[in-house]
Parts: C-alpha cells; structure tokens; sequence
C-alpha cells in the first residue's frame, strides 16, 4: 500500500530538520577517487578458489568499531572485542561462514534423551599457539574460571544454563560441583539444569572459549596483552597498539592452518563512522564495521558493489509502561497507538537501510522459528488506522481529550528520527499530543528499570544466541530486563514449559504460543528488524552474511586486481 | 633579587595546588557517582548474582564514603586504579598511552598556532583597514566560526580520499597522520591569537616608547621585531596557558574525526560508560595539566614582562 | 645656509568627524648652534609640526610643504633615508619620560641599539659608549643602573636616560617637546639646565618645544609663538619678553610668574579657549579671545616681516616691519 500524499509530505517535513528526508552526504556528489576492480573468481575442483586468482598479499584490514576492552575472552563483553575473538581462540563448537554451529575443538557430541547432559570428544591432535597440547581439561578449567565470583566475568551469564552455575556464581557453591565433568583427557561431560537447545550455539561464544591455564597463571590479568596471548585460533595475537590497531597472524599451530589463505589481518578502531567511511574510500580499510544511518541513498547509489546489508538478529520496538498511567489496563489504546504506526515509512523514509517492517517481537530468520503475526499484520494501512480511531475513542480519548504522552528514547540521531515520525503519525491520526523525551544512554536505563516517570520508551534488542528465547524471557514476571512491568502468569508458565521441553517442534510451538499471548496484550510497538549495512572491498570473498553477523577471518580470501591496461589501480 | 621572587611564587604556587586538586577530586568523585546508572549497567542487565560478584571486585559494595577515602588513599600513591571498561589496563597506562598522542598534536597545533596566528595578526596590524587586513582577518573569523566537525571532514575528503596524498585516519606517530589533526586544531587558535596580536599590535604601535624607536632612526622591521613584539603577544600569552591546556589534553571531536588514540575521548567516553575510575584518573590529570600550564605561563609572563616582580606580590 | 629650513609645512588628519588642520603654514628656518624655542598653548600644533617632518605622525595624519635638513627635503627622503638622519643628525626628546622608553627592555638595550645601528659599534663598545653618556646626564653608578629596566627610574631619572640617548650620536639637532612638562618642578630646572648646558658643550642647535615662555628665556636664541596652528609671532628672545607686539604673546607674558612683579595676584591666564581646528573662524584666529579684536579682525590679519627677522600676524601695526602681501601665502581652508 502507498501512503496518502498528504501525511508523507507531513512526516517529511517534521524530519526534514533531521536531514531524514534530503542525504547529507550527497552534496560531495559523486566520488573521485580511483577503484581497482577483482579478477573473476574461479574455483578448483575442491571449492577453494584457485591459487591464479589470489592477490599476493593475502592481507585484510577490518574496522572494528569502539577499541576492545580487553581480549580476555571470560571478560570481554563488546561486538568488537568478539569479533576479534572468534579469530584467535575456538570454542568446543564454532560457526560456519553462514553462521551455522559446526564442531570445533570437540569433533562429535552426544546429547543425553532428556536433552540435559552433552558429553563432548575433542580432537586428539589440537594444540595451543605456544605448542602445548589442548585437551578436555583446559576447557574444565577455563568453564570454571568463567563461573567463580573471583573471576568477576559479566558475560558468565551466558553460561547459567550448566548446572550449578547460579549457585556458584552467588558463592554459594564451590566451582567443583558445576555440572561440567572431565571423563578423560579428551571427553568432557556437561549437565545443564534444563533443556537448553541453543546451548551449542552458546559454545561457540568467546565467553566459552578456553585460556591457556599456564598464560593465565604466569602473566595474570595482563596476559590478554600484546606478545603474550597463547590462543587455539586459526590467528595469534601479533601486536596490539592501543586504539591504533590490533594485528593478527596465521597460527601454524590450528588445525586447519593450511586450509586458511588470510595471513594477516590488523583490526582498525573506527569510533567514527563517517571517517570509517572515509578510510574505506581512502582504500585504508577492506571492511568497514558499520555505515551512518543516514548514507544509504548515496552508497547505494555509488558504492553498490561495496554495501552490504543482511537481516540481523535484533528487534526495534516501543515499549509502553504498565505499570503507570495512562497505560494501566488499557490494550486498547496501546493497540490504538500501536496500529498508528506505519512502519513502512519509517522503513523507507527513516531508516532506509532495508530493514524489515516488524508486528511482532522475534525477528524472523532466528534458527527456523516463524514469528507469531497478528490479523492486522496484513491489512492495508488505512485499515489499520481506521480501526485504530476506534479503539482511541473506545479509550475514552477524542480531539477534546487528546491524550498526552512522552516517548522516551536515549540520545541518538536515529532514535531521535524514529521517534519524531511516530509522534507525528499519532499527532497526525490521533490527535495525540506526543512530547519527546531524550537521556543520556544510563539514565534512559535507569529510568526505564524503575518505571516511575516513563509512560513510552524505546528498546532495542539484539540476541546473543540464536534463539527466540532470548526475546521472549524478557517479559517474564520479574525478569530483570522486564521495564514494561508485564505479568500475565499464562506466558509465564508457556516459557517455564519452554524451558523444559526437549522436542524442537513443540518447544518451538510452545514459543509462538507465548509470543501470540504477549503480542495480544499490546506490551510493545514492533517497528522493524535490525539489518547489519557496512562496506567490503570487492576483492574480499570468502564470507558470507548471517543474522549473528559473525564473520571469522579464516574463511576469507583477497583476489588479486584487475590488470589495468595504463598499469593502475593494482594496489589491492 | 627577582630569581628568589620567581622560586617563592613557584613554590606557593605548587603548594595551592594541593587544595585545589583536593576540591577537585573530592567535587568529581561524587559528581560522577551521583550520576545515574552504574558502569555495569547496560541494555541487558545482569543477573543479580554476576552483579554482586562485580561490585565486590571494584568495592562497589562498600559505603560510598569508604570507597572515597579509598580512592584518596590510592590517589596519594600516584595510582589511578584499574579502568572499569578497559579491563585489561590500569588508568595509569591508559593516561600514559594516551597523553603523548594528544600532547604532541595538541602542542604542534599550538606551536603552528602561534607562529602563524603572531604573524598574520602583525601583518594585518601593520597594514591596518587596508585590503590585506580586512582579507587576512576575515579569513581568521571564518576560521573561528566554522566547526571542527566540518573542517575535519572537508580535509579528509579532499587531501585523503580524493588526492590521497594524506591518510584517512589512523595514527603510528607518522608526520603523514599529524598533519591534517594538527591543521584542523591549530586553525581556531591561528584564528584567534592572529586577533588578539593584530588588535594589542595596533595598541602598542601607538604607543609613545615606538615612537621613541622610530626616532631613533631604527628601521621599521627592527622596531617590529624589538620593540613591539614582545608586548604585543602579551595577551596572547595569557591565552595559551588554558588553549594550550585543552589541546595537549586532547580535543573529543578531532580525535574522533581522525582516529587518533589521544586522551580527549577518555574523558567522554569515561563518563559515558561510567568508568569511575577512568573519569577520575582523567580529571585529576587534566587539573594537574592546566594548574601547571598556567603557572608556566605565569613565569613566561614574568619573563616577558620586567614590571611584574613576585617579591612584591602579596 | 640654514642647517633647517621648514617651509609652508600644513599638517592634517583625516578623523571619523572630518578633517582637522593641525598646523598651517609654517615657515622658519634654524641656524647651526642656535636654540629656538616654538612656544604655544597644547594643541597649538607645536609638537605635530615636529613629528611630521620626522616622520613620525599617526597614520591618520598627512603633511605638505617642505622641511629642508642640510638642503634635502625630509618629506620626500625614503625610509631608509630618513631613517639614516633620525636618532642620528637629529634627535628628538617626547614630553612624557614615563612611557616614551620600551618597558620590555633594560636601558642598555635601548641605548646601545642606536649607536649599533649608526655607527656600527659591537655591543661591548656601544655598551661602554651608553655608561659614558649616561654619565654625562648624571645618573649616578651608571655601570649598575644601565642594566636596570624603565620602571626602576624615577621619572626625572628616565627624562636624563631620553636625553642621553638622543645625544649619543651627537646629533646636529635635538628636539626637545616639553622634555620637562612631566616632571616635578626642581627636576624641571634640572633637566633644562641640563639641557642647555649639554648644548653648549656640543654646540649642536636644539629646538626647544614648550607651552611654558618663562622656561625657555634663558636658554633661547629666538622664538616662535604658535597659535591655532600657525606662527603669530616670530622674534628673538628678548623682542618676544620686552618688545611683544602680538596680543596673544602679551597675554602669554601676562601670565608668566615674574619676579619683578609684586605678587601673583596680577597673574593673568588669557580667558576662553582657542578654537576648534575642524571649525576655524574666518579672519584672525585668536579674535575672540583678544583684548584688542577689532571689526576688521573678521578677515585674515596681515604678516609683518622685518629686516631682522621679525615677524607678527595680526592687524595692528608691527614697529619696524612691513606687511607681506595676503596672495603670497597659501590660504589654510580652501
């Protein structure tokens, strides 16, 4: 459906201060500098890319967003800090170039009928960068070190589904009684309180990977530094200068060390995103962590080759407080103001990164699962808004009454814009008086968690594991994350079954059951999906997108350039 | 007579500091505590359990008053405490990393600020309401009003990304990686010291002891050089003390802009995250940097000046 | 020939209100060795007709006519020229010692870099020259105080520094503008006791600029009264005290201290104020302040010249003289 003229020219017109509208960058008009193009990629027989087709230097640098803040992987907690990782050490699980959980250090596993106990056999040849063998114990000590209070770790978290591991981590057990058993030098057994069917994907995350014990015990908390990291990764630690640039080599030592074709890879900060975009240009980066929000119209236009964007596993959505007035027992007006919205234009007129107009609260694409979709979902826009009118007016509210309202959102250009063109629809079709309210990022969250001053809030969630789960456990009764102060005790009790059923298509049942029951009580105004957009030099293969933007440099590879016939632009 | 005066004042001075840095730990310590949020608060939150086991670590969970005389104590010591969000540093190493990148920047933008700034403002002084003053000056104001933000941008895209003669960003202490923030730091305060001499210039050419020196029969640019000079880039020096403060210590957005690895984002990027400790360390250093680049100015001023004498001060 | 020869000097300046004609006609010449004194009220232009043929006015200020120096014209000299002669063959002392000498710089400094310049001395000699001269002015422990800075100088102390410096060049000329009006009155006696007493030593000529006629009866050869920018009368010193024939320059007299008058009571300032320069009456310029003005006194008085050098503007009848035609003189305001 198109929307009336009118209402764009309307929305348009209280963004266009915001620059939403027009494209700022635009007005450098097209850019000059030279581009080198790839040679055709050709494939041996085996899949990999023939050897003819290679650049020289197999040499990539990657920007990073914010530094890291710190590369020991039971503490780091960032995307860029992750990112780098996945390339030095491996899990007993790892990812494919799509994102899939393939085996790691472990080579097979077993999973118990009651879906509780996984028993792992690790690869009987691995060995640490500093030549020492790895075997199942290091993974037992490093699983326990992740989950002891001493070692203080945020990210523990996500290693609460192993047995025991509350309890240790409030100190009220020793580490010895986590369900994680050593049955021998390369089989380990671990046991989880219930069924946990993402728990391999978990594996697979840096906070899971295992350290080097005698690293760890020789150089203390600054063994994650410069030269002196031991990793079991396709990369080793070379140099890290910090906030200039991280730099990885190829680790002889992997196991698949001959298989990988990037020997070298030197992570860039990149705090800024328009001058990451300038050191893209500048052919100072093959691979950018993030583009501006507001570039698309121009990159598209002259970077096709260069911009990628792909679905992401995170949801942007508006929560409402129920705790308060004017929100209290009142669905029909959260319904009201929640079909006022046309996420379509704030899709393309807003965001304009192709991110996918959302009615619902799990994206799609996360492991097999279809997200519940309400009836109005697929109605026309004008219908929604018809039946929106009704319901504000069933609410008590008319152009003599409007309803007054905040949103509050953390400061941001993006969440400024989006906020400012739901006010305006609501103002528009409604007659709803929507006030904006912009915090700085932990006072927005303090706010939010104590639920006294808020009334509309914005919220964006982005899963560590891939599994609707993860968005759906915020709304259980008393769940830490839960600022809507939503209770229904039937969603409740469909998670809790959740959390104990083992069979896929059931669980997964049990899930849409659950989201079907949150999305009909109006907690939330879905708005879109999150789309990962950055750019990456053509030259660059071997990768693949994926909703958990993962991306390990091992299976990357440079092409060589194009030969030139005036014998330029062979840089790459 | 005029040695011992200096060295008293120094060493009042030194002494005041002690107070004034007290104040200012003890105003920042609880400022920033006061702030809402915590800095292991974030979209998601943590279990209780990991919080308490975090809090323990960094004595969160002591009484905030216990936690400050803590901090005193450790501050005595010379040590800043272990950064809350760069776990794998102490604030120390972090501030050591940091203040030589915006220091050299900062102090090459202030040293091509003065030359640059002195000379055109003695140019346009000296050729005062002609075509080359109304040019020079106005392109000294442009260079006072047009933001950092946006020259940074437009020398990148130009001198980097089009020409590639520079580098984007990025830093290894390259002349190369130097030029374009140096540029865009230094462009304000040319902008405003070439101002500020232009207009004590005009002030002090008519004054009645150049007079003299023209009489004397000493050729102008001698007259310039000798007997204007110096007191014409008086208030440029009292200026430079706090200017130059605020680039050596780094400024957020040209770091930013250039990828440079300076201690100017520590401070926002601290109080953003609310890394106490970060915050702390930062503010302490920037209070030590100004009190001491103040009173170099103080001595420079002395120096310049023959009237001030610290022995008659009170 | 005359070792200074001004001619018709006019003096203006372009202000925000208009132009203002400082000085107008100035005509006299100066001999080797001889002290003349151009006396006048402050803004009479007495100092700006100075400071324009040394070529020191403010940027505003702009100057015709001539001012020959050994026959060259010092208005037509280049920088370099001009330079070449200033501090050297004619030096010049402001009436303000506190703020005429460079606060930055010690005395040595400012002492030596004129005979480094002129004369091309090392530093040691210069130095040792600058004790020498200092001496001559009698500042006491001149190896000491040389290395002092001006504010560690009494102000009768800073005028001797001035007047040391002007003289070590031994210059054919100094200018002194009111080198004393600043200072206390005993220092005042010194310092143009000084003065004088420096000139006979050196038998240079010395223009001596005052407001103050009593100061400069015994050290002047001839004198120059100015009014309103322009000579009224011209004469030697004891034609000026006995013989005057101007009325401004009786009235002057009227208010000098005399001794051989019984008391200051007869002590006489001449009532009102000389007139704006931007608006200069018709006719004779010190018409209303003259006890004598007549009708006629509404056009331009006559020059009276005499065979000895004498000369008075004014309608009354010069004894002696004989007046110039009007049309011979350049009119001011055209």
């Amino acid at each position: 459906m198109t929307p009336s003229i009118p209402k764009l020219l309307l929305i348009c017109g209280a963004l266009s201060s915001l620059t939403a509208c027009g494209d700022r960058e635009s007005d450098f008009g097209r850019p000059l500098e030279r581009r080198s193009q790839p040679v055709e990629l050709v494939l041996l027989e085996d899949g990999r890319p023939d050897p003819e087709v290679l650049a020289v230097d197999q040499f990539i640098r990657r920007g990073n967003g914010e530094e890291p803040e710190t590369l020991d992987p039971h503490l780091a907690e960032g995307v860029s800090a992750a990112h780098i990782l996945r390339d030095l050490f491996e899990g007993l699980t790892t990812e494919s170039s799509e994102g899939e959980i393939n085996p790691g250090a472990a080579l097979r596993w077993n999973i118990s009928r009651d879906a509780r106990t996984y028993t792992f056999y690790l690869r009987r040849d691995l060995t640490w960068s500093n030549g020492e063998p790895l075997n199942a114990e290091d993974f037992v000590f490093s699983l326990r070190r992740v989950l002891s209070p001493e070692t203080a770790s945020s990210t523990s978290r996500t290693l609460l589904p192993i047995l025991n591991a509350r309890e240790v981590l409030a100190g009220e057990l020793p580490v010895e009684d986590l369900g994680i058993a050593l049955l021998d030098e390369f089989t380990l057994q671990i046991t989880l309180t219930g069924p946990t069917p993402y728990f391999l994907g978990l594996l697979a995350s840096p906070v899971a990977f295992p350290v080097n014990r005698g690293n760890l015990e020789e150089l203390g908390d600054q063994f994650s530094r410069s030269g002196q990291l031991v990793s079991n990764g396709a990369y080793i630690l070379q140099e890290w200068v910090p906030r200039v640039r991280i730099d990885l080599r190829k680790n002889p030592e992997y196991r698949e060390a001959g298989q990988i074709l990037i020997d070298r890879v030197s992570y860039i900060p990149t705090e800024d995103r328009a001058t990451e975009i300038k050191q893209f240009r500048a052919g100072e980066l093959d691979w950018t962590y993030e583009v501006p929000n507001n570039q698309f119209k121009w990159l598209q236009r002259y970077y096709p080759e260069e911009l990628v964007v792909s679905p992401w596993m995170g949801s942007y959505f508006f929560g409402f407080n129920l705790t308060q007035e004017p929100f209290i027992d009142n669905p029909s007006l959260r319904m009201a103001l929640s079909l006022a919205v046309d996420r379509e234009i704030i899709t393309d007129k807003v965001t304009q990164f192709g991110e996918q107009p959302s009615f619902s609260l799990v994206p799609p694409g996360i492991d097999g699962y279809v997200p519940f979709a309400p009836e109005y979902a697929d109605w026309t826009q004008e219908e929604r808004e018809h039946e929106s009118r009704r319901l504000y007016e069933q609410a008590g509210y008319s152009d003599e009454w409007p309803l007054r309202v905040e949103i509050r959102y953390n400061t941001g250009d993006n969440h400024k814009k989006i906020a400012l063109a739901v006010a305006s629809m609501w103002k528009q079709i409604l007659g709803v008086n929507a006030t904006l309210v912009n915090e700085e990022f932990r006072v927005f969250l303090q706010n939010r968690k104590q639920k006294l001053i808020t009334q509309v809030f914005r919220v964006g969630w982005i899963s560590d594991y891939n599994d609707p789960y993860s968005f759906l456990e915020l709304f259980l009764t008393g769940n830490g994350q839960n600022d809507y102060g939503y209770s229904n005790s039937t969603f409740d009790a469909l998670l809790e079954e959740v959390g104990l059923e083992r069979v896929r298509a059931r669980r997964e049942r049990l899930m849409f059951e659950a989201e079907r029951v949150l999305m009909s009580d109006h907690v939330i105004i879905p708005i879109y999906t999150y789309v990962t957009k950055r750019l990456v030099n053509p030259h660059l293969r071997g990768w693949q997108s994926n909703v958990m933007d993962t991306h390990p440099t091992r299976y990357m590879f440079k092409l060589k350039a194009r030969e030139n016939p005036s014998g330029e632009g062979a840089s790459q | 007579m005029r040695q011992e005066g200096l060295l008293r004042h120094a060493a009042v001075r030194l002494l005041g500091l002690i107070p004034t840095l007290l104040v200012l730990i003890t105003i920042a310590f609880f400022l920033i505590r006061m702030a809402p949020g915590g800095p292991f608060d974030g979209e998601k939150v943590l279990p209780p359990e990991i919080r308490a086991n975090l809090d323990a670590n960094y004595h969160l969970d002591e009484p905030l008053l216990q936690q400050y005389f803590r901090y005193l104590g450790q501050i005595i010591t010379g040590d800043f405490g272990p950064s809350f969000q760069y776990k794998d540093w102490t604030v120390n190493e972090l501030i050591a990393q940091g203040f030589p990148v915006s220091a050299t920047v900062g102090g090459l933008a202030m040293l091509l600020a003065f030359v640059l700034g002195t000379l055109i403002g003695t140019v346009a002084a000296l050729r005062q309401n002609t075509a080359v003053d109304y040019s020079v000056m106005g392109v000294a104001m442009l260079g006072i009003s047009i933001p950092n933000f946006v020259v940074a941008p437009l020398l990148i895209l130009g001198l980097a990304v089009y020409a590639g003669w520079l580098p984007a960003g990025g830093w290894d202490w390259s002349w190369q990686r130097m030029i374009l923030p140096v540029i865009t730091l230094a462009l304000p305060a040319i902008a405003y010291i070439a101002r500020l001499t232009r207009g004590s210039m005009i002030e002090v050419l008519h004054s009645n002891y150049i007079r003299t020196a023209r009489a004397k029969g000493l050729p102008e640019s001698l007259v310039i050089r000798r007997h204007a000079f110096k007191p014409a880039i008086l208030p440029v020096i009292s200026y430079m003390g706090p200017a130059t403060a605020a680039l050596i210590t780094g400024s957020v957005v040209v770091e930013r802009i250039y990828s440079i690895p300076g201690l100017g984002s520590y401070f926002v990027q601290g109080a953003l995250n609310r890394d106490y400790t970060l915050v702390m360390g930062v503010v302490v250093f920037y209070g030590v940097v100004i009190v001491v680049l103040n009173f170099i100015v103080d001595l420079l001023y002395a120096w310049l000046n023959p009237r001030i004498r610290y022995s008659e001060a009170p | 020939m005359a070792l200074l020869e001004v001619k018709n000097l006019e003096v203006s300046f372009e202000t925000p209100d208009g132009v203002v004609q400082a000085v107008n006609g100035m005509s006299f010449t100066l001999d080797q060795g001889e002290t003349l004194a151009i006396v006048g009220e402050s803004g009479a232009g007495k100092s700006q007709m100075v400071l324009a043929f040394m070529g020191l006015l403010a940027e505003n200020g702009s100057v015709r006519g001539e001012a020959l120096f050994h026959g060259n014209d010092l208005l037509k000299m280049k920088p370099r020229g001009l330079n070449g002669i200033r501090g050297k063959q004619i030096a010049m002392i402001f009436q303000d010692p506190m703020t005429s000498l460079n606060p930055f710089l010690t005395i040595e400094k400012q002492m030596a870099e004129v005979v480094m310049h002129h004369q091309g001395l090392r530093r040691e000699e210069a130095k040792a020259h600058a004790v020498e001269m200092l001496r001559a002015v009698r500042i006491p422990d001149p190896e000491e105080r040389i290395k002092q800075y001006p504010h560690e100088y009494s102000g009768g102390m800073r005028q001797r520094v001035m007047i040391a410096i002007g003289l070590l060049c031994e210059p054919e000329l100094l200018i002194a503008d009111e080198p004393s009006t600043a200072l206390d009155v005993t220092v005042q006696a010194q310092i143009t006791e000084l003065v004088s007493e420096l000139r006979k030593q050196t038998r240079m000529s010395l223009m001596l600029i005052t407001h103050d006629l009593a100061a400069v009866a015994e050290v002047a050869d001839r004198i120059i009264v100015m009014y309103a920018g322009e000579a009224v009368e011209t004469g030697g010193v004891d034609d000026i005290f006995y013989r005057p024939q101007h009325p401004y320059t009786r009235g002057l007299l009227a208010s000098v201290p005399r001794l051989d008058r019984a008391s200051d009571d007869e002590l006489q300032a001449i009532p009102g104020n000389p007139p704006n320069l931007q608006e200069l009456p018709e006719g004779c310029r010190f018409r209303d302040r003259c006890t004598e003005a007549m009708e006629q006194c509404r056009k331009r008085p006559p020059l009276w010249v005499s065979d000895d050098g004498r000369s008075s503007r004014c309608f009354l009848p010069m004894e002696g003289g004989r007046t110039l035609q009007n049309a011979t003189e350049p009119e001011h305001d055209e």
